[in-house]
């Protein structure tokens, strides 16, 4: 009896010091105290996204009195070096909007802090439940979760319904693979004065890229995340697609810039593009007087599409205990039901807590009205992280994937030649 | 026997061709210029519905981009920082490189080259280099997110050193020679016989300055974080992302941004046609 006694005073004991233990580990905001986080978002000084970027926070700080969130308009091209001279003046960002083909390097160079140093597993583990597990994924690096996603789409397959019927073509039936939408655009092409097709592939980022190699069974970079992959057979198919679908007639040989102009007015057929530009599109639509309508990505044959993301993570680099639970309190509202309903109904981005769309206190009704967010939910059930490369030459060589890209698509140059060459170039810049 | 007649010898039709050939070039050239900045003010003021129609006249005139440029963003804030920074930059520049220009043509002193050298070379250090010494320093005074941490860090260029350099070294020493008999100081010699003398240098300078501050976009960039405390050219950015622009508000933001300097432009054409002239573009 005295042993059983002193066995369970020792097993108290020990959990009140492991439980005081944890407490102690994790960080926290002193009573009474209040604490202002600073967080740079590329959202926040966009005439279209700052809107609702700012009433994320508003209301953040509303439900949190003890919070100040000062809102730091950066835009995206310029984000990762006004961060890195922060963080060189030895202040960094509190919160950072980033996307995700940097997370390698921001977690190595900029010193992401893992939200598993700052939250305790049960409150992240509650916080999870719930998220897409895909879309969860992104954020994180040898099983640490630095990036929680945020902001977030998928490629959508946008089309002009009046031009469909007008090259005798039937909407309802949008082509499925990109046999059919070759064949859809060259009907489009030699019935119409519009344009067949247009992959938008070719600009500052390679997610779309990443999805047409991905689809066709490739991949960019090896699983041990050593070897660079796009030199190889699948990916050089995948590109080889889209240079056909250029050489033949049905792909517009405008640049993705321009091609904006003649997609909102309703010049192009097919459209491939985030499904971010929705909005933007969906008023085009309107202004312009063509009928929208959205598709899922095409297929390579039979092979189930892998979409890859774009968009944002949000990411902690404070250093200070109470303002790294004040980030964390933020990045908790942010990415809850509330936040994510918010971000898809003001933003345009995917909801990553799926299951809200059937919610009616949440975004059953607006999913209802705007019925392109199922495409993307569907999606994201097959989902693949948007790929960063290591090192520090990470945007070098993005930038030679989508250099490369770019010479095969626009010439009628040898597509294995140029992706296995960029590939050699790309791996002699790899750690 | 020779006569010369004092009759004046009728051109040839090649020679009589040659200012209409030119004429036409010059229209053609000025419509190339002009257009732009017409598709700017034509588009800010279409009707979103028309925004990429090619029509160069809208079928109705509306405000409406100009309203939303002005609501989504502190504008005539953003405008008064750029004014005040603008002008602060250029007076300050113009202040620091008139000085240095002076000591630097009228003073013989031991290391007067290697400095001048060692100026000139600082010119060639591009921005990327010094951006975070700089922004350390910034930081460490307190002067980010203020319009003296826009100011400040830019009141000295070297550039406009060497240009004045050039011309105070052009201006004739027998004339600073009779002004040190007659008992001026430099101060003196600088302000009451040089400055009044080369004042069109001066001012053509300013103008070159005034357009390089006024546009300056990563500085105010990196040191200024909240909206109402930045300058125009960041504030254009609201209008445009990595997928599509918002052409109409973009558009009109970019008429009120470039009216200043069109302003100056006009105030002070003959300056800035002198100072491309003598400087080369920039």
């Amino acid at each position: 009896m005295m042993r059983r006694l002193i066995g369970v005073v020792i097993s108290v004991f020990a959990l009140l010091l492991t439980g005081s233990v944890v407490a102690q580990d994790f960080p926290s905001i002193p009573e009474g105290e209040t604490v202002t986080i600073r967080f740079y978002s590329y959202n926040l000084g966009n005439a279209t996204f700052g809107p609702g970027t700012e009433r994320l926070i508003a209301e953040f700080m509303e439900t949190h009195p003890n919070i100040i969130v000062e809102g730091v308009a950066v835009p995206s091209p310029d984000m990762t070096a006004r961060v890195q001279a922060d963080i060189a003046a030895g202040t960094p960002p509190d919160v950072a909007q980033l996307v995700f083909d940097g997370l390698d390097f921001f977690v190595n160079n900029f010193q992401a802090v893992p939200l598993e140093n700052i939250a305790p597993p049960e409150e992240l583990n509650a916080h999870f439940e719930g998220f897409s597990p895909n879309g969860l994924r992104l954020g994180q690096l040898n099983d640490q979760t630095y990036g929680l996603a945020f902001t977030f789409s998928t490629p959508v397959f946008f089309y002009n319904a009046d031009i469909f019927r007008a090259a005798g073509l039937d909407p309802e039936n949008p082509p499925t693979t990109w046999e059919e939408v070759r064949e859809a655009a060259l009907t489009i092409v030699n019935n119409t004065d519009y344009e067949g097709v247009h992959i938008a592939g070719l600009s500052s980022f390679d997610w779309v890229i990443q999805s047409l190699i991905k689809s066709n069974g490739g991949d960019v970079l090896s699983d041990d995340r050593s070897t660079i992959r796009f030199g190889e057979p699948e990916a050089i198919e995948a590109i080889g697609m889209w240079q056909d679908l250029v050489m033949s007639g049905a792909h517009s040989r405008l640049t993705d810039g321009d091609v904006v102009e003649a997609v909102f007015t309703g010049q192009v057929g097919m459209y491939l593009q985030t499904s971010a530009l929705y909005f933007g599109l969906s008023n085009a639509a309107r202004d312009n007087g063509w009928d929208l309508r959205a598709a899922p990505m095409p297929q390579f044959g039979e092979k189930a599409t892998v979409p890859v993301n774009s968009g944002s993570a949000l990411y902690i680099f404070s250093n200070d205990p109470a303002r790294q639970r004040a980030a964390w309190e933020f990045l908790r509202f942010v990415t809850s039901e509330r936040g994510y309903t918010i971000i898809a109904t003001e933003l345009g981005y995917l909801p990553l807590r799926p299951a809200i769309v059937e919610q009616p206190e949440y975004l059953q009704e607006w999913a209802e009205a705007n019925p392109y967010v199922y495409i993307n939910l569907e999606q994201l059930s097959r989902l693949d992280a948007w790929d960063s490369y290591p090192g520090s030459n990470w945007r070098q060589i993005e930038n030679i994937l989508l250099e490369a890209v770019e010479v095969a698509v626009t010439s009628d140059a040898d597509v294995a030649t140029v992706m296995t060459d960029a590939a050699a170039r790309a791996q002699a810049l790899m750690p | 026997m020779t006569t010369i007649s004092n009759a004046p010898v009728p051109a040839s039709k090649s020679a009589r061709r040659i200012p209409y050939v030119s004429h036409a070039l010059l229209i053609f050239l000025s419509f190339l210029a002009v257009f732009p900045i017409y598709w700017m003010i034509i588009t800010s003021l279409r009707p979103a519905s028309e925004i990429y129609s090619p029509s160069p006249i809208p079928s109705e005139i509306t405000l409406d981009h100009y309203i939303r440029a002005w609501t989504a963003i502190p504008l005539g804030r953003m405008m008064l920082n750029t004014v005040v920074t603008a002008m602060s930059q250029t007076f300050f520049q113009l202040l620091t490189s008139i000085l240095a220009a002076y000591a630097f043509a009228a003073w013989s002193f031991r290391g007067r080259s290697v400095l001048y050298a060692l100026l000139a070379l600082t010119w060639l250090v591009p921005f990327q280099a010094i951006m975070i010494p700089n922004y350390i320093l910034l930081t460490q005074m307190g002067w980010r997110d203020t319009l003296w941490g826009l100011i400040v860090p830019n009141i000295g260029s070297a550039f406009a050193i060497l240009l004045l350099f050039q011309s105070f070294k052009s201006f004739p020493q027998d004339l600073m020679d009779a002004a040190r008999i007659d008992g001026a100081s430099n101060w003196g010699i600088l302000w009451r016989v040089i400055f009044p003398n080369l004042r069109a240098s001066v001012a053509s300078l300013g103008v070159l300055l005034f357009i390089s501050s006024w546009n300056d976009y990563f500085w105010p960039l990196l040191v200024t974080s909240r909206p109402e405390n930045s300058t125009v050219q960041i504030g254009l950015q609201a209008f445009m992302s990595s997928d599509m622009n918002l052409w109409g508000p973009l558009m009109a933001a970019a008429t009120i941004a470039s009216l200043p300097v069109l302003l100056v432009y006009l105030l002070l054409q003959r300056q800035v046609i002198d100072s491309f002239v003598k400087s080369g573009l920039r």
